[in-house]
């Protein structure tokens, strides 16, 4: 554990209660759904009734009055029908191929939601139907017959030495393919937009989102408006994981196109069923490894094929296939790697933004495959990873070295010993016919790339601005004005922790208001664990700034030019022992020149490089450590699966908060629980079987498992705050974990999440187990 | 959601008022106790809103729950918060207590109605298997007066019931467990709380000298309706449970139901896993007597 | 479209309220009462965040029909939770354990907590804390603080009734 914690941190480092905290448990933050809409119009999207085909026409039923609603079709569309994200491939609504059941065909708008649903019925579409492709287990099928059949989004291959040589230096080969399926982030908040259009034929859009400069870019092409009248304001958001980062771009932009029609606020509040079945949803995929071992357990080559089922248009697929394929052999120094990595199309909604973003699928069938590697080799799980994880000075498969201290291989060593690992083991049932109750103990191990994929932040120019003025509560203080959101994490509590302490004022006088387009600059979207990571720090920045510039006018104002430093609230100068306080400098510096306004950019390292055709170089600025040990308790009467125990250890860099550092380690590992044992989505009549919270099924209290956890901190050496990142590592390994931990249990592998009595039941048959 | 606005509500205040609706075919409605099942469906879109609903929430002669020398009388206007609670309830007929505690989570058990579970007549119902293994008869009335069916026959089929479209269910009448019997409930669900179940099940039995002297058991989401294995229970009654005839037990009850495959289970897994319930309450039953 | 009256003791104060008798009792608190606390998670009966009081019981306000609510029922939403001993105790602990983050199934999950420590003899344990909140659907926290702030709540209150009876 290391210990360079500043002492100057009288914030930064403590479980701090949240912000927004009293407002939530009063039943008074307001969500999408809450805020106020005068002389509001509801908004319905009209939707395909087929997967695939030719849009020929729509009929309007003569019968219905349609001058009492508005319709949207594409010829209302200001500007392009694309939504301006990666691939630009996807209409706004369709009008010509449709390539998934329940693609946009239209837009409705009626003072109330039911008229809005009714007309909506009233649309009909004549469509030439086609073949559509709909599941992974066609595309893999497909892949391994023919793959020039398929129509493939994006490809992406990671090459390091010559996987040939490494195969002909192993004395053993272990192969392994991994099944993931859908999973559906089902905050508790459906998704929810309002647009007003404004008087000036802008318009000004709330409502739940994680980046709202994603939509305000996002809609400039299809409004055909400047950015400047494109505001967007982010209300409470009930929970994203990911599924509010890309789609609410889709939501907002019907609400939008609406109300630039009707020229009334227009509001969309998906109900459940709507949310599931026309969201995003993390990308089911197939991985197949193949991995060359030397007797004492080295590992010579690694060659892993990664297929991820993108749905019907591009989205944000390529950059979850670049963590996919970047995380599939992390964690581990091979010399000899060949990743080949692609997304496919089916005709189902698109795949998009999933706390993990394809990391979580990576690592599933990583760390099932170092399982199966060390059992081939009868080497004991840990002491198979403790010989070949990465160190100090080692390079992963895009050449790049740990150059600073990690958690590596820390991590595991203090799960091992949090654990007992090592004793539990020989406690382990495999499936004995005699026992009356299967125990099984299992490990992973693994590493989240921190921040942006390789040079993204550097093209991005992540920016944040503080604002000195006078708070809500007539005193000065500090608006902390950046573009990341509050979803539940906690950005609205460690962001005033961090320009407190960069500041050295009082916490209470510094605010984090909900980012609206209008004062905050880009810091870039709330996703990638790199909030805290990237903005904290650039926070941070920007409070040094400003601390410097309040102390030249302090000095120069009260002190007659002598030194002065501001700590703890006060200005003092080295002459003499008078002191004032922050409030009154900052009183009076307002009072004179008005509000002051600071700006911060990130800036990533120099020494950063990385090359985005070869994928080669530092795919991240640094790394998040995991590891994870599940213990769980099979029945051999019914098979069902119940996760006993998690113990786990963290390596986050600097942990700001303790306490939400911990909810967001829970919260991770109870989504990946689901993830592993649970959350099941399969494919009826072109959509999603589950399509309400009673058949997609998610733990609930009784479900949780007890759950031991703990942080190792090594900071990231490049920022003054040295945070990592803890949103998305935490969801990333508890599945391979719980599998290894059936497989000690009953003596069999699943290689298909979620792991299910009915799957495991199966394998036994095959197996001809005479325990059941 | 589905707009109920124009759905005529129809407030009897006794049952007698009640069933006078239900005899009149102008006037016939669809009726809502605890809301947990229809107005789910409404809302899905499952079923379209109806003309009319008789709102059975505040009819006093649906809420009773007494016992009556060996008969539990339960009526179907109570709650699952009710029945777990009710002291009369887990004397005699825990199996039933135990049921009704692992319905939905504390909010569905304090609106859904053991008379709604029934009526709703879903093969995945948590009420019915334990209803079973006490000889439930159900008892329903029209206002030509009442009749009590047992419970195996009222439950007619998927989604059927033996109940005319004027009659409305009042009660139901249950063997109270007797001395020297034992109870069991299991449920096999996607998650520990708030699950549709994939297989359930009670079981009522005795032994006596080693051997079964009595056997009932019922299990729910295996067959069109709950159902009562009577093929099992005769085959066991009379022997010693050892690992032959748990064995044999298994495997007659396995083969004594008909699952399908839905979005919560496979076919084949609730098949292998009635039996494996089966053997569960044998050996439960074995190692009480 | 047919409306009904009724009157109600809506956290502590009687309101009047007129409505289509089948609105479900949810859109009549946040629409009619105005009362945006209380939210809407799935309209299933599933997640909880509905959940209110109706006369001392915990229920899931999208699967009832407004019109089923007689005359003189007492609701307590999250709303009036604050009005209560046990209701601020549990608002502060829920803070201080950092149990919300998203915060959207705090409404209902603070009702589910006042349910079960306002009940007969509540049982404190572990597992019975988990289950009286298993109506109650979080995706954030993994369950771990709220259980614990309902246990130091719950914790707290046991003391003052033992306070009480000497």
């Amino acid at each position: 554990m290391s210990a360079t914690v500043s002492s100057t941190y009288r914030n930064v480092g403590k479980g701090l209660p949240r912000r927004d905290g009293e407002e939530k448990v009063r039943g008074l933050a307001a969500y999408a759904d809450d805020i106020p809409v005068p002389d509001g119009w509801h908004g319905w999207v009209v939707r395909s009734p087929v997967s695939r085909g030719r849009l020929k026409k729509l009929n309007f039923d003569p019968a219905f009055d349609w001058s009492r609603v508005c319709v949207v079709t594409p010829e209302d569309i200001p500007g392009e029908n694309v939504v301006d994200m990666v691939g630009r491939d996807m209409p706004f609504i369709a009008h010509d191929w449709i390539q998934f059941k329940g693609e946009p065909i239209a837009l409705v708008a009626a003072p109330t939601r039911a008229l809005a649903r009714e007309a909506a019925s009233h649309i009909t579409p004549e469509i030439e139907e086609q073949p559509a492709i709909l599941t992974l287990r066609e595309v893999v099928d497909q892949f391994q017959r023919d793959p020039k059949s398929l129509h493939e989004m994006v490809a992406q291959t990671i090459s390091k030495g010559s996987v040939e040589q490494g195969f002909a230096e192993a004395d053993v080969v272990v192969e392994g393919e991994y099944w993931s399926g859908h999973q559906e982030q089902l905050y508790i908040e459906p998704q929810g937009m309002v647009a007003f259009p404004e008087p000036d034929g802008g318009i000004f859009i709330q409502g739940s989102l994680q980046c709202p400069y994603y939509v305000a870019p996002e809609l400039i092409v299809t409004l055909n408006l400047p950015l400047e009248k494109i505001r967007v304001k982010q209300t409470a958001v009930g929970g994203g994981f990911g599924g509010k980062e890309d789609f609410p771009t889709l939501i907002a932009g019907y609400c939008a196109l609406l109300a630039m029609k009707c020229g009334k606020p227009v509001k969309i509040i998906f109900d459940r069923n709507q949310d599931i079945l026309y969201t995003t949803k993390r990308h089911p995929s197939w991985v197949r490894h193949r991995t060359g071992l030397k007797r004492d357990g080295t590992i010579t080559a690694m060659k892993v094929d990664f297929l991820l089922d993108g749905g019907a248009y591009t989205t944000l697929s390529p950059v979850v296939l670049y963590r996919g394929i970047l995380h599939s052999t992390l964690g581990y120094k091979c010399p000899h790697v060949y990743v080949d990595g692609h997304v496919y199309r089916t005709n189902t909604f698109p795949n998009g933004a999933f706390r993990g973003f394809g990391a979580p699928q990576a690592i599933w069938a990583l760390e099932s495959h170092m399982d199966r590697c060390a059992h081939k080799l009868s080497m004991a799980p840990e002491a198979f990873r403790l010989h070949n994880a990465l160190r100090l000075g080692d390079t992963t498969a895009t050449g790049q070295t740990i150059a600073e201290a990690m958690g590596t291989p820390t991590v595991l060593e203090n799960t091992l010993a949090h654990s007992q690992f090592v004793e539990k083991q020989k406690r382990c049932s495999r499936g004995d016919p005699k026992a009356d109750c299967w125990y099984g103990i299992g490990l992973s191990f693994f590493a989240h790339g921190a921040g942006f994929t390789g040079d993204g932040e550097s093209r991005l120019k992540a920016k944040a601005a503080l604002d000195l003025e006078i708070l809500h509560d007539g005193e000065p203080g500090i608006n902390i004005r950046i573009s990341s959101t509050e979803m539940g994490q906690g950005t609205f509590t460690i962001m005033p922790q961090i320009a407190a302490d960069g500041l050295a004022i009082p916490l209470d006088r510094v605010c984090c208001p909900h980012p609206d387009t209008k004062y905050v600059p880009d810091s870039g979207p709330t996703v990638a664990s790199r909030t805290t990571m990237i903005v904290g720090s650039t926070v941070f920045d920007a409070a040094r700034k400003l601390k410097t510039q309040l102390e030249a006018y302090a000095s120069e104002t009260f002190f007659g030019g002598a030194p002065t430093e501001l700590n703890n609230g006060l200005f003092k100068n080295t002459y003499t022992s008078v002191s004032l306080p922050f409030e009154r400098v900052a009183k009076q510096l307002i009072a004179e020149k008005g509000p002051q306004r600071v700006y911060h950019q990130f800036q990533l390292p120099a020494s950063l490089k990385w090359d985005q055709k070869t994928f080669k170089g530092d795919s991240y600025p640094s790394y998040s450590w995991g590891c994870n040990v599940a213990e769980v308790e099979v029945n051999p009467l019914t098979l069902e699966i119940k996760v006993l125990r998690i113990t786990s250890t963290w390596d986050i860099g600097r942990v700001i908060n303790p306490v939400l550092a911990k909810g967001q380690v829970e919260g991770g590992l109870t989504q990946a629980l689901g993830y592993a044992v649970m959350e099941k989505m399969g494919i009826k009549n072109g959509v999603f079987d589950a399509n309400r919270m009673q058949t997609y099924v998610v733990p609930t209290s009784m479900d949780v498992p007890e759950m031991d956890i703990h942080f190792v901190e090594y900071p990231y050496t490049h920022t003054a705050l040295g945070a990592k990142g803890v949103g998305e590592v935490s969801m990333d390994g508890l599945a391979p974990s719980v599998a290894n931990a059936v497989e000690a249990a009953t003596g069999v592998r699943l290689t298909e999440i979620p792991i299910t009595p009915e799957k495991l039941w199966e394998k036994l048959r095959e197996t001809a187990s005479s325990a059941i | 959601m589905s707009n109920l606005d124009d759905t005529e509500f129809l407030e009897p205040a006794t049952l007698a008022e009640a069933l006078r609706f239900m005899a009149d075919e102008s006037t016939r409605a669809v009726p809502l106790a605890g809301g947990t099942d229809l107005m789910v469906q409404w809302e899905a879109g499952v079923r379209p809103p109806p003309s009319r609903v008789l709102n059975l929430k505040s009819l006093p002669e649906l809420a009773e729950l007494r016992a009556e020398g060996d008969t539990l009388i339960i009526g179907a206007g109570i709650t699952h918060a009710a029945l777990r609670r009710s002291p009369l309830v887990r004397k005699h007929a825990p199996a039933l207590a135990d049921a009704a505690a692992t319905v939905g989570g504390a909010q569905i058990q304090a609106l859904g109605t053991i008379g709604g579970s029934i009526g709703n007549a879903s093969p995945a119902g948590d009420m019915a298997p334990s209803l079973l293994v006490a000889n439930a008869r159900a008892e329903v009335a029209s206002i030509h007066g009442s009749r009590t069916i047992p419970l195996t026959q009222f439950l007619v089929g998927y989604r059927k019931l033996d109940l005319a479209a004027d009659e409305l269910i009042i009660r139901f009448h249950l063997d109270a467990l007797p001395a020297e019997y034992c109870e069991g409930w299991r449920k096999l669900g996607p998650r520990a709380a708030q699950a549709i179940s994939k297989v359930m099940g009670s079981y009522r039995g005795k032994q006596e000298g080693g051997k079964v002297a009595s056997f009932a058991v019922a299990l729910g989401s295996v067959a069109p309706t709950a159902i009562r294995l009577r093929e099992v229970e005769q085959w066991v009654v009379g022997r010693k449970l050892n690992a032959d005839t748990l064995r044999e037990a298994e495997e007659r009850a396995s083969a004594e139901v008909k699952p399908i495959a839905d979005i919560r289970s496979t076919a084949e897994y609730r098949q292998w896993v009635s039996g494996r319930l089966v053997r569960g309450f044998l050996e439960h039953l074995a190692s009480a007597g | 479209m047919k409306t009904v009256i009724r009157t109600w003791i809506v956290n502590g104060k009687k309101y009047t309220v007129e409505f289509p008798p089948m609105r479900r009792l949810l859109d009549v608190i946040r629409e009619t009462l105005g009362l945006k606390g209380t939210k809407e998670g799935c309209g299933e009966g599933e997640c909880g965040a509905c959940s209110i009081l109706l006369n001392h019981e915990p229920v899931t306000s999208c699967l009832i029909a407004a019109g089923q609510v007689p005359d003189g029922a007492e609701i307590l939403t999250i709303e009036g939770l604050e009005l209560t001993h046990e209701g601020q105790e549990l608002q502060r602990m829920y803070v201080a354990k950092g149990a919300a983050q998203c915060g959207f199934c705090i409404p209902g999950m603070l009702v589910a907590s006042y349910a079960h420590v306002t009940g007969d003899h509540p049982d404190n344990s572990d597992a019975a804390l988990r289950e009286a909140h298993a109506g109650n659907i979080c995706r954030c926290t993994g369950y771990a603080k709220i259980i614990e702030a309902v246990s130091a709540a719950a914790e707290r209150l046991s003391h003052e009734d033992e306070d009480d009876d000497t």
